[in-house]
């Protein structure tokens, strides 16, 4: 039984949704060209981009991962958000790679690995990107969808006098969700994106103070610390010595938080869309610490989460422990805010992740057909169709595709599709001279082949679970399956791979190429 | 606090940052809004009064 009064809670989330949507629609009219569009004819300033960073980087999907890394692995599940904050805040301070990619004046990174590298490369980057992107945030609505049904109490097992809405909560959520996000992302594109995460900053952030500190007060600090101790010994507070993490995974999301820093193109968009390369910096560093945020707030609730709730409770998915604890623990009135809160992250992430793929997809993998120079009308036309169907990809693959392991590893191993070649191209063009066209396809090739083998294994290479004396573990009349891929080798390794081979590929292609025809051919 | 002083420090740290920069984003971003809308609205006209 969930909290959540549809009067007073269902009315703060009423008021939240119809501010935003107002908001969002209002700006459309100052879109006249596609650089207002897609990157907000670079007139952000420095708070604003803050607001949209911290925005487009925290969804319910992130709230998620992170409570369930708090649940999972304890405090130390807050280590991914250390090294994202680290990273960010070195990029920031040294400028390493974003100010000569700003000081390009272009609007995507392929775009300036054409300068160096040719457009073929500039539109296999592009699609890898693209792939790479829509996969990472394919997930997204199912879990954010599942989030709000879990917090809201309309979830469970629909009876066989279930009306159409009980049967079908989920869909019926996660369509509702993407219609509205939807409207005013193809209308107003950057500026209304920029806009509505301003208003789904604070109102995220507020959300999110307020649930944090009555935890704390409620509950308190040391039963929270307990309940690590005790499910999870040093480990839960130490990556080095759990064992689920280990040197590998503080390895691979060192190297994944630094290429998220340098090439993720939600972050790299809000650079782009800054008013100078100082401005795009200084949001860089402003941002950095709340990546600790990001990672321990949510966190906290998962541990809350293993602290006040039993395992019968919980389920066998540990996923929904954080939502399941929040439903009754949140009281009336708060509960609003906390929905208000989440989808408010969640909106904002995924105007600006269809935005951000749609501009890729515009800017980099259309190029070559775009014969002869289109009117800004053509092209508005065509980014807003660019929106729309990366929403209807979004809402069909959310639906069907069935997520095995944690989820931050899932995002982590779909993100290195591109995160490995593109971290690694990145700084070749701007700091290697002897890089060239070779290298970088090397490196887009090798970086993706990693995560996409693993992926496909985790899904097609399965054996059946065991227990501790060795028999086979029988759910609901079935044999339960695990990826052999998982036992054998594990995310990490595969992904640390990714990006040792992907800088390896970059040095051997370009040194392989005759430093003759690298000159005649310009890269 | 315990011997956990690290985690007990960074989340005090994450609740005072937070609230703090939260306050102060809401006003600047304001003002960043407007400014931004301004200059797109003043870029929009320029063309036309030439």
């Amino acid at each position: 039984m969930s909290n959540f009064n549809w009067y007073i809670d269902g009315s703060i989330v009423g008021f939240y949704l119809l501010a935003t949507m107002i908001a969002g629609i209002m700006v459309r009219k100052y879109v006249g060209k596609v650089e207002h569009f897609l990157i907000a004819g670079r007139e952000m300033n420095v708070y604003l981009g803050i607001a949209s960073l911290a925005a487009t980087e925290f969804g319910v999907v992130t709230c998620m991962y992170t409570a369930q890394n708090g649940f999972d692995k304890g405090f130390a599940g807050a280590t991914p958000g250390l090294l994202n904050c680290l990273a960010m805040f070195i990029v920031g301070a040294t400028g390493f790679c974003v100010k000569p990619l700003r000081e390009a004046g272009v609007m995507t990174i392929p775009e300036l690995f054409q300068k160096r590298f040719g457009t073929r490369i500039r539109w296999l980057a592009g699609v890898v990107i693209v792939l790479g992107g829509l996969l990472n945030m394919g997930v997204f609505l199912r879990t954010g969808g599942e989030f709000l049904v879990a917090v809201c109490g309309v979830g469970g097992t629909p009876g066989p006098d279930a009306s159409f809405f009980q049967a079908h909560y989920l869909e019926i959520c996660m369509t509702v969700l993407l219609l509205m996000v939807a409207v005013y992302t193809i209308l107003g594109g950057m500026l209304s994106v920029l806009v509505t995460d301003f208003l789904q900053f604070i109102v995220m952030s507020a959300g999110m103070i307020a649930v944090t500190v009555l935890i704390l007060t409620k509950i308190g600090w040391q039963p929270l610390v307990d309940a690590v101790q005790k499910t999870h010994g040093a480990g839960g507070f130490n990556p080095f010595v759990n064992k689920t993490m280990g040197w590998e995974y503080v390895a691979f999301n060192a190297l994944l938080n630094t290429a998220a820093v340098l090439t993720w193109q939600t972050t790299i968009q809000r650079l782009l869309a800054a008013k100078d390369e100082k401005t795009g910096r200084k949001v860089y560093t402003g941002t950095a610490f709340f990546f600790v945020c990001r990672f321990l707030i949510p966190g906290i609730w998962g541990i809350a989460a293993l602290a006040m709730l039993t395992p019968a409770q919980v389920g066998g998915n540990s996923l929904l422990a954080m939502p399941k604890f929040l439903s009754t623990f949140v009281p009336v009135g708060l509960m609003g805010l906390l929905v208000a809160a989440m989808l408010a992250a969640d909106m904002s992430t995924d105007s600006s992740y269809m935005l951000t793929w749609a501009s890729v997809i515009w800017n980099d993998i259309l190029a070559p057909f775009r014969k002869g120079a289109w009117s800004e009308k053509r092209g508005l036309f065509w980014n807003r169709s660019l929106v729309a169907i990366i929403g209807v990809f979004l809402l069909f693959y959310g639906l069907w595709y069935p997520l095995k392991g944690d989820l931050w590893t899932y995002l982590g191993v779909t993100g290195t599709i591109y995160l490995a070649s593109m971290s690694t191209l990145l700084i070749a063009c701007c700091y290697w001279k002897r890089a060239n066209n070779w290298g970088a396809a090397g490196a887009i090739i090798i970086g993706a082949a990693f995560p996409i083998a693993y992926l496909v294994l985790q899904q097609v290479w399965l054996e059946p679970k065991v227990n501790e004396l060795g028999i086979q573990i029988i759910e609901n009349g079935e044999a339960v399956k695990i990826a052999v891929v998982d036992r054998i080798i594990g995310p990490y390794y595969s992904g640390i791979a990714a990006y040792v081979f992907a800088g390896l590929a970059m040095v051997v292609g370009s040194l392989l190429k005759p430093e003759s025809e690298a000159k005649k051919a310009g890269g | 606090m315990g011997e956990h002083w690290f985690w007990f420090l960074m989340t005090a740290a994450v609740l005072v940052w937070y609230s703090t920069v939260t306050v102060y984003v809401a006003i600047r971003g304001a003002m960043d809004i407007k400014t931004m809308l301004r200059n797109l609205a003043q870029a929009a006209a320029a063309p036309q009064e030439k």
